[in-house]
């Protein structure tokens, strides 16, 4: 509790770095915040040209919206991707990153990895922002489910939070981390339902059976990869347009919670000693 | 003036020394652990009280313990024993402008230090003017730092770190730079700073300085305090054992 009393009274220093990154980023660049964009329009393309056009994932329209566009179905599950993946890889770097801040000056250090997530979800509620108002061009009827995205993206974003927070100590200790990260992240992108719609997952499972004679079936082990229901939330709110499961709901925000309070409990035990780790 | 600002009690800070360090998982996992070390000892068994109001220095070699015992009272580092105890706010200034980001203007980066260092934004609003005229870089100060002169960047970052106002401030070697004049300002600010009963900790090489200053003063050698007490005395003592004369 005193801990997080700690926290909460560095969020004005919290907001201070975050305005550094968002506003020290695109410095002296013709586009400026429009560069943050590019990337996930970038990602869009290709895999439209490649998932929509030459493999085609067909995954089902949207119900009840009627939807049925693969770019605006892709991005719904790409944009919260994107922002995680963002998250963890730049909160890795975070401690290691600043390291002669940390030698110099006494602050709370949590506030570091935090202020990558905060950067980040900045440039992540324009990208959202841009998709609702093209699914609302395309005829989905998002608005009353802007709240419950809301929701979703902060559940995701304390979710991403806790990952990066375990990364970042581990980072410091381990400089294999970065490296490694990045190909953990290439495996978690292709086994969450991106760029392929879960369906193709659970018929494969169901045609399968349990594996080695056990009940145990694929789609059991593919449903512990949390970000499988982080990216359902979204579908469902924003292509579906109706309420999720609220189970899914549950599960999301148990990972958060978990994932959370598991980062901020050894990010606690191994802050006094970073000064010196680093 | 007897109150008492820092307690400094039976510290003791060692740190480890590596024959091999494995901060890769590989060798990590091929030798099931991550370091051979022995433990080295950078402050031993140090105690001391500093007063009130005083200006103390900490003198010694290189290599003496005195930035680890700086790092201590700044709560960077955490001693393995013993305890520092420190009534009133405390601040360190180990080194000026930490944290300045080099694209956004120095007006931007007051903020921004003043808040790394434990400043609300309405205590930098307050101070602002004061930053800028003891910097004087006005003239500058919508320019982005990098195209600030090495002189500048110290003289705001200095600025700033001496407007966090606390009541005991710790301060290493940061005043070898800067010109004459600033130097000079710096040492005014000290002195406006005991005339207030408040309490300035201070590392330096130059007894001239330390005399000039200090005192109290605290000499650290290998780690083990040997002398603590008036400036004068100790200064003496340390120069003694060095075989210089003191002037």
């Amino acid at each position: 509790m005193k801990y997080l009393n700690e926290v909460w009274s560095s969020r004005e220093l919290l907001f201070n770095l975050v305005s550094r990154d968002v506003r020290g980023k695109y410095k002296r660049t013709v586009f400026g915040q429009l560069w943050s964009l590019a990337n996930p329009l970038a990602l869009m393309l290709i895999y439209s040209l490649v998932f929509g056009v030459f493999f085609p994932s067909n995954p089902r329209a949207g119900d009840p919206s009627g939807l049925n566009v693969f770019a605006l179905w892709l991005l719904c599950g790409l944009l919260p991707w994107t922002f995680f993946s963002a998250v963890v890889s730049s909160g890795a770097g975070s401690l290691v990153d600043n390291a002669n801040l940390i030698q110099k000056v006494s602050f709370s250090r949590i506030v570091l990895p935090f202020s990558t997530v905060g950067a980040a979800a900045y440039n992540w509620m324009f990208e959202i922002a841009v998709l609702l108002i093209a699914i609302t061009i395309a005829g989905g009827f998002v608005l009353p489910w802007i709240p419950l995205v809301i929701v979703a993206m902060a559940l995701l974003a304390l979710f991403a939070a806790g990952v990066a927070l375990l990364f970042s100590i581990a980072n410091v200790y381990f400089r294999d981390t970065q490296y490694l990260l990045t190909i953990v992240l290439q495996f978690w992108l292709y086994l969450t339902p991106i760029i392929y719609p879960i369906e193709r997952v659970a018929n494969k499972s169901a045609e399968i059976g349990g594996l080695g004679g056990t009940p145990v079936r694929i789609v059991d082990i593919y449903n512990f990869n949390p970000m499988v229901h982080f990216v359902a939330l979204f579908r469902e709110l924003i292509y579906d347009n109706r309420f999720p499961d609220p189970l899914e709901w549950l599960i999301c925000l148990i990972w958060a919670a978990a994932a959370l309070s598991f980062g901020m409990l050894v990010f606690r035990k191994n802050e006094r000693n970073l000064a010196e780790a680093l | 003036m007897s109150d008492i600002a820092v307690r400094v009690d039976h510290v003791t800070k060692s740190f480890r020394m590596y024959h091999e360090r494995n901060q890769s998982l590989k060798s990590a996992i091929m030798r099931g652990r991550t370091s051979v070390h022995e433990d080295f000892l950078a402050l031993d068994d140090v105690s001391f009280d500093v007063p009130a109001g005083s200006t103390f220095g900490l003198i010694g070699s290189n290599g003496s313990g005195k930035s680890t015992l700086l790092k201590c009272l700044a709560n960077i580092y955490y001693p393995n024993k013993g305890a520092i105890t420190h009534f009133g706010k405390i601040a360190a200034m180990l080194e000026v402008g930490s944290g300045f980001h080099a694209e956004l203007s120095g007006r931007d980066n007051v903020f921004l230090n003043g808040s790394i260092l434990g400043m609300s934004r309405k205590d930098v609003t307050r101070k602002f003017d004061e930053i800028i005229d003891f910097s004087g870089v006005e003239q500058f100060i919508d320019q982005p730092v990098k195209n600030y002169s090495s002189g500048m960047y110290v003289r705001l970052g200095f600025a700033i770190a001496i407007n966090v106002d606390p009541d005991i401030l710790v301060v290493d070697e940061v005043l070898a730079v800067g010109d004459a004049e600033f130097q000079e300002k710096c040492f005014q600010k000290f002195r406006d700073f005991k005339a207030a009963g408040k309490t300035v900790i201070l590392v330096s090489h130059s007894m001239p300085t330390v005399q000039a200053m200090c005192d109290q003063t605290a000499w650290l050698d290998h780690g083990v305090l040997k002398a603590a007490g008036p400036a004068k005395s100790t200064i003496k003592a340390y120069l003694k054992s060095l075989n210089v004369e003191p002037d």
